[in-house]
């Protein structure tokens, strides 16, 4: 598995990760997914993160990156309907 | 100025196979300088079965020294030894349904030196299941882009209108060495953009067929 940036949350990543792991391959990738449901383990992963970057400084750079995104998005990210 | 790099190629994997090998990318030993990866954002949408992802990677690799050599030392942010660190936004998103996986990957730092986006497009591919089933075709493109110098030269083309307009009767003669000062350095400065984004170009074309999955 990957490191995290923030090693105080390689341990909820992992679990994470983990999660995301099974359920992709077996239920995603088999058209059998309703929801996500590794949402849960996701937000918490996701507190001790956001925690981790805004004491980093790095939220800022994310915002302001996100706020591009959205411009691009618009025109980039169409459904491609085969 | 921009330079591109595109190609296409395809895997001998089905196209589930190729979209989670994607998520697996790190780490692995041929990647030694990729030091984190965390996921930042997680959508999936029940309706079109969709999958975005958002992911940021920490890089940690050495500059080109011929990148270095080009380089005003203000851009460097980099120790003695050229080691340095960016952070590499990564946005996916998967279409199960239809076969297809879209990414955009950037660097969110370092872009007045030289910024990068590289996308791909993974496609299972249309032909009748029994002879594509084993394959994945994928399209790959690189964008390449300096800014350096760009902030100089907007500014001394600011200080230029404004010199311009101030001296409007007589002391014409000053109005040329500022527009020819702002001629040459933004002359210089493109030719480094240039050098960086064809060292760079010229990276890209070695490193892309070592980087697939």
């Amino acid at each position: 598995m990957s490191a995290s940036l923030a090693p105080e949350c390689n341990d909820v990543k992992e679990r994470y990760d983990t999660c995301f792991l099974k359920w992709y391959s077996e239920k995603y990738l088999r058209n059998t997914a309703t929801t996500d449901e590794c949402e849960p383990l996701f937000r918490q992963y996701k507190t001790c993160l956001t925690k981790a970057l805004k004491e980093r400084g790095i939220d800022q750079m994310l915002e302001d990156a996100k706020a591009d995104n959205k411009d691009n998005d618009a025109e980039y990210m169409k459904p491609s309907g085969r | 100025m921009v330079k591109f790099y595109s190609n296409t190629y395809s895997y001998d994997y089905n196209f589930p196979a190729v979209s989670l090998a994607y998520f697996l990318r790190y780490p692995n030993p041929y990647s030694r300088h990729v030091a984190s990866t965390d996921t930042i954002e997680r959508y999936f949408d029940p309706d079109t079965q969709r999958l975005t992802t958002v992911r940021l990677h920490v890089k940690q690799s050495r500059l080109p020294p011929a990148v270095l050599k080009v380089l005003p030392k203000s851009a460097v942010g980099s120790d003695e030894n050229g080691r340095a660190q960016s952070f590499i936004l990564e946005k996916s998103v998967v279409d199960v349904r239809q076969g297809w996986m879209e990414t955009e990957s950037k660097n969110l730092d370092w872009n007045n030196v030289l910024s990068v986006i590289e996308r791909h497009t993974f496609r299972r591919p249309e032909e009748g299941l029994g002879t594509a089933d084993h394959r994945t075709d994928v399209e790959v493109s690189v964008t390449l882009k300096s800014r350096i110098g760009e902030q100089l030269r907007k500014k001394r083309q600011r200080w230029g209108d404004q010199a311009t307009a101030s001296s409007v009767a007589g002391a014409g003669g000053e109005e040329e060495p500022v527009v020819k000062q702002g001629w040459f350095s933004s002359w210089s400065s493109g030719a480094v953009r240039a050098a960086v984004e064809s060292i760079s170009l010229q990276r890209t074309e070695r490193s892309q067929p070592k980087a697939q999955l």
